[in-house]
């Protein structure tokens, strides 16, 4: 078709984007913070990829994470408490010709938006999903998330943390449509860059969870493995990810996983120690919500008002004559 | 010799017929064994007739009529009434084939509903009952096609009418998708200005119910004082003006795209080819206006010259096909001519040419007439052209063929068809179907395929599958008889070139019978004499096993020209074969080299056997094996670096001195000047980093106050 050759045009012409480019303002992060790996790693992803800021957006919900849109000059929409994904799944449908990424964290994806989470994975609408794990609320001074480990002592768990900790990764591998899950950590930014790379380039519903610190109100919990690489396992794959030599050295605790195989892939997010590194499940062949609901009507302003015209009908009272 | 061996040889060699001894076959009805079990077509389910499906998918769009009963028979055909149903169903079936082979015509229902008339279904209810559950079950219609000289332009109309809706519907979809972009970005501007922002252009856009409980003058000074008031510039106005208009000045009428003769196809193509260059440019152009990619300054200049060298096939894809149907025997020399340039063009028209009889040309004395017997090699001249998709089919094959068809006329680009339609008007009353399938069967018109879309090289391009046995000289079939004392005979027996032209009156000469009592060994199947060696004279003459009107088996001799024209028949199907990656020379050579290579012999002198691989040299590729680590050289303790890939951003170092620790282009951290800053910020710098990364080395001022410190503190991060 004639797109074709407008595509060839616009490569012609296309002014090459660097890091620089998708730079806006200095985060307001904590030092130290493990937003700061994501946020290098998708400018990074949005200059290799070459990502116009025009034709890209992120969105968020409410917590430290959430400022993400912030600090990326691409479109953005900083919405409200969990509901980043519904946000995101509207400019989906509306907008196919945007990439469309949602930042998320664990208070804000698995407690409030758990509903929208698990909708959304069912959807498998075309977007990657960072949930931005560091098992504490930061933004509001250190509460307990759904995601912080039993025994925590927090602001509201002064005794410790009842419950045990959710998985979101087992949660995400149990509803239906599920098509890509990974998991990183903002301690190895290689593979969290090749992680947010192969999550880019799968077209679905691309959820990573990132296991990330808070140096500001849980310096210590990672410290354990931070320091030793045998507790972090690195998922190899030649569907997958392939690890680096570099990297090989230090990470020498790995699973050759096939990441077309779900059971395999339950079984390893329910391991918590060591941290399963990688792509836990790619599913390429599952449809998109967007694509099902393709049609072929335009959206004139006649369709738009036939179609609530008839609506309206429903509910009128005609007067009687 | 005896002289009846003597007049054999004699026939054989000149097709003289010694009246004593051989007997004229003209007039005789003879027919090829081989085909003596297909004589009543009608009562055999076959392709035909076939249903050209209305409105249906193109993939689809055609079904044998005995396809459509078998699945209306799987619907309804249960219960107590079933074994009646199907009965009815197939006795009926047979009703309609001979009466659309007899010559009747319209859609299957209105066909139906006559025959069923005729058959008395008025009278007699059971059978009006199954014939009106079997009609009930066709959830289709179509006109019924039989396979006659009417067949090809009628069925490759109809396959290329049901892709070009497809494809008008695609097009106008996405030319209304692009006029109601452009459109929006026209009312948007609008809704910005000066105009848009008024009282009454306010007050319109609310519509009537409160349009009272609002005041839009006040409504329209707030808004023209404070809302963003950037418009598009007039000349992009126009331009997108001029977009709207020109995407909707195409006009997609497909039946105006069928033409009967080549030069008037290309002379059509050429008149319509500005306006097809203007939709093509509007249609770029809108894309990358709605893009917002249009930038005056780079692609004015562009779309000034846009289609002057032609479109491109993206862009020739979008638009209608044209099909031409002609006859390759009245086609004169500017029509031939007119048809090379087609071919040669690239253009996206497909052309039908039709051969409806292949032996012309091979009569000696012949006054030869279009393409004749010529159209076969006309086929494979296309085929040379290297980006002309080509079919080459009889009739008879042309339902297995639809799929093909249909991707012909899909390709973007040129497609010859030719087709051979089996009506010669010289095989006395065999029904064409009869005489297309021995075509294919006698490889006198084989079918092949040539699809330049399908890949790279003839392997993935060309296919003689189709053809009966592909990898033999000719199809060998089992023949059964009974002999004089009522025994089963079998034999295997060749269908060649000599049974397809025996089929045709013109060829009767080259034949003679041999009367039943001098039958004897010398006579040998055609078959078998095509692979002989000739001799001079020869021992044994050819002859073909034929079966009269009333089953009873014959023997007829054939003489050496019509031997002559089936070796030649085999030479050009061992090319196609070739082409089709059957018995290929290269590929033998090859082979047989190869084999020669490989065959054990003693080893020569000096000679050194050959090394066994050690086994370290084998990379291991085992499933499960760990990524090997690359041995890497240890940085010395003494310097001071970061281990730049493992760095997080975290800022902790940055934070304590820019000038000494910055971001590379990935933005991770590395020490960028060693000499801004202190021993000192450098061991804060390792303490403070998340992730442990930054080695501090030895101390570069010795003079540096505090230095035992903390050379102790950095003592962990070396």
């Amino acid at each position: 078709m004639a797109a074709a050759a407008s595509h060839c045009l616009l490569r012609l012409y296309e002014e090459r984007h660097e890091l620089e480019d998708y730079q806006s303002g200095v985060p307001r992060w904590c030092t130290g913070c493990g937003d700061n790996a994501i946020l290098a790693a998708v400018q990074r992803l949005c200059r290799d990829e070459q990502l116009r800021p025009e034709k890209t957006v992120f969105v968020s919900g409410i917590g430290c994470s959430s400022r993400f849109p912030h600090y990326m000059k691409t479109y953005g929409f900083h919405g409200i408490h969990g509901r980043a994904l519904p946000v995101a799944e509207g400019i989906r449908m509306a907008r196919k010709d945007l990439h469309v990424f949602v930042n998320t964290g664990d208070g804000d994806c698995c407690s409030i938006g758990a509903a929208h989470w698990v909708h959304a994975i069912r959807y498998n609408m075309n977007m990657t999903v960072f949930l931005h794990d560091n098992q504490i609320y930061g933004l509001t001074k250190m509460q307990v998330s759904p995601t912080s480990p039993k025994g925590l002592r927090s602001n509201t768990t002064p005794r410790g943390a009842f419950l045990e900790a959710m998985q979101p990764l087992t949660v995400t591998l149990g509803v239906q449509n599920v098509s890509f899950v990974a998991q990183a950590v903002d301690w190895i930014p290689e593979l969290l860059y090749d992680i947010v790379s192969a999550a880019y380039k799968h077209r679905g519903f691309s959820f990573i969870r990132i296991v990330q610190r808070c140096p500001e109100w849980l310096p210590n919990l990672f410290e354990p493995w931070l320091h030793d690489p045998e507790r972090v396992r690195l998922l190899h794959h030649e569907d997958g990810l392939e690890v680096s030599p570099t990297l090989a050295r230090v990470y020498r605790n790995q699973e050759h996983h096939d990441p077309s195989d779900i059971d395999r892939a339950r079984e390893i997010a329910s391991c918590i120690d060591p941290i399963p590194v990688g792509i836990l499940y790619r599913n390429p062949e599952v449809p998109c919500y967007e694509d099902l609901r393709e049609t072929d009507h335009l959206r004139t302003n006649e369709f738009i008002k036939s179609g609530l015209e008839a609506e309206f009908d429903k509910f009128t009272v005609w007067p009687s004559a | 010799m005896d002289a009846i061996r003597q007049a054999r040889v004699a026939f054989y060699l000149t097709g003289s017929r010694p009246v004593a001894e051989l007997e004229p076959v003209e007039g005789l009805h003879f027919g090829p064994a081989l085909l003596a079990r297909y004589r009543d077509l009608g009562s055999l389910r076959h392709d035909f007739p076939a249903v050209l499906l209305a409105g249906a998918e193109a993939a689809v769009g055609v079904r044998p009529l005995s396809g459509l009963i078998d699945d209306a028979l799987k619907e309804v055909a249960h219960g107590e009434a079933g074994e009646r149903i199907s009965q009815h169903a197939l006795r009926f079936e047979t009703l309609l084939r001979r009466a659309v082979a007899g010559g009747a015509r319209g859609s299957l229902r209105a066909l139906w509903t006559e025959t069923a008339r005729q058959a008395g279904a008025d009278e007699d209810e059971q059978l009006r009952d199954s014939l009106d559950r079997i009609i009930d079950a066709f959830d289709v219609d179509g006109e019924l096609a039989d396979c006659d000289a009417e067949l090809p332009p009628q069925l490759f109309s109809h396959v290329w009418q049901q892709i070009q809706h497809e494809k008008a519907r695609r097009l106008a979809s996405s030319v209304a998708r692009l006029v109601h972009r452009v459109s929006n970005i026209l009312r948007a501007d609008f809704a910005r200005s000066t105009e848009g922002r008024s009282a009454d252009s306010l007050k319109a856009s609310i519509g009537g119910v409160d349009a009272e409980a609002i005041d839009f003058d006040a409504m329209s000074r707030v808004l023209r004082r404070t809302a963003n008031r950037t418009t598009i510039t007039e000349e992009r106005r126009r331009r997108l003006e001029q977009l709207a208009s020109a995407l909707q000045s195409y006009d997609f009428e497909p039946q105006a795209f069928r033409f009967t003769s080549c030069s008037r196809a290309l002379a059509a193509w050429r008149e319509r080819f500005p306006m097809l260059i203007d939709v093509a440019r509007a249609i770029a152009m809108a894309e990358l206006e709605i893009a917002g990619d249009y930038r005056e300054d780079r692609h004015d200049a562009f779309f000034a010259d846009y289609g002057a060298d032609g479109l491109s096939p993206e862009d020739i894809s979008m638009f209608a096909d044209y099909l031409v149907c002609v006859n390759a025997a009245t086609m004169d020399a500017q029509e031939q001519a007119a048809l090379m340039e087609i071919l040669s063009s690239g253009l996206p028209i497909k052309i039908l040419v039709q051969t409806d009889d292949i032996l012309e040309d091979a009569l000696q004395g012949s006054a030869r007439r279009g393409f004749g017997r010529s159209a076969p090699h006309f086929a494979n001249m296309a085929v040379g052209l290297t980006d002309v998709y080509v079919l080459q089919a009889t009739a008879s094959h042309l339902l297995s063929c639809t799929g093909r068809i249909a991707d012909g006329i899909a390709y973007p680009g040129t497609a010859l068809f030719s087709v051979f339609s089996g009506a010669t008007g010289f095989s006395a009353d065999l029904p064409p179907y009869m005489v297309a399938a021995a075509a294919v069967e006698s490889r006198a018109f084989p079918v092949f395929s040539y699809d330049p879309s399908a890949g790279a090289d003839l392997a993935s391009r060309f296919s003689v599958a189709s053809n009966p046995q592909p990898e033999g000289d000719w199809p060998l079939h089992e023949f059964s008889y009974e002999d004089e004392e009522r025994r089963k005979v079998s034999a295997s027996i060749a269908f060649t070139f000599v049974d397809f032209a025996a089929l045709d009156e013109r060829y009767a000469r080259h034949l003679a019978r041999v009367p039943h009592a001098q039958w004897d060994d010398a006579m040998i199947p055609v078959g078998e004499a095509l692979e002989a060696q000739t001799e001079d004279p020869p021992d044994r003459v050819p002859c073909l096993l034929m079966v009269d009107r009333q089953d009873q088996l014959q023997k007829v001799l054939v003489d050496e020209k019509l031997l002559r024209e089936a070796r030649r028949c085999r030479e050009a199907w061992h090319s196609l074969q070739e082409l089709g990656g059957i018995h290929n020379s290269y590929a033998e050579q090859v082979l047989a080299e190869e084999r020669q290579a490989r065959r054990p012999g003693p080893p020569q002198e000096g000679e050194a056997p050959p090394e066994a691989v050690p086994e370290a040299a084998v990379p291991a590729t085992g499933e499960g094996a760990a990524v090997e680590a690359e041995p890497e050289p240890e940085p010395s303790p003494d310097e001071a670096y970061i281990e730049t890939p493992r760095c997080t951003t975290c800022n902790e170092c940055t934070e304590i001195n820019d000038k000494m620790f910055a971001y590379n282009d990935n933005r991770q951290a590395y020490i960028a000047d060693l000499d801004a800053g202190t021993y000192a910020q450098m061991v804060e710098a390792a303490e403070s980093c998340q992730v442990s990364i930054i080695h501090p080395g030895k101390p570069r001022d010795p003079d540096e106050p505090g230095l035992e410190e903390l050379v102790e503190r950095a003592e962990p991060f070396l």
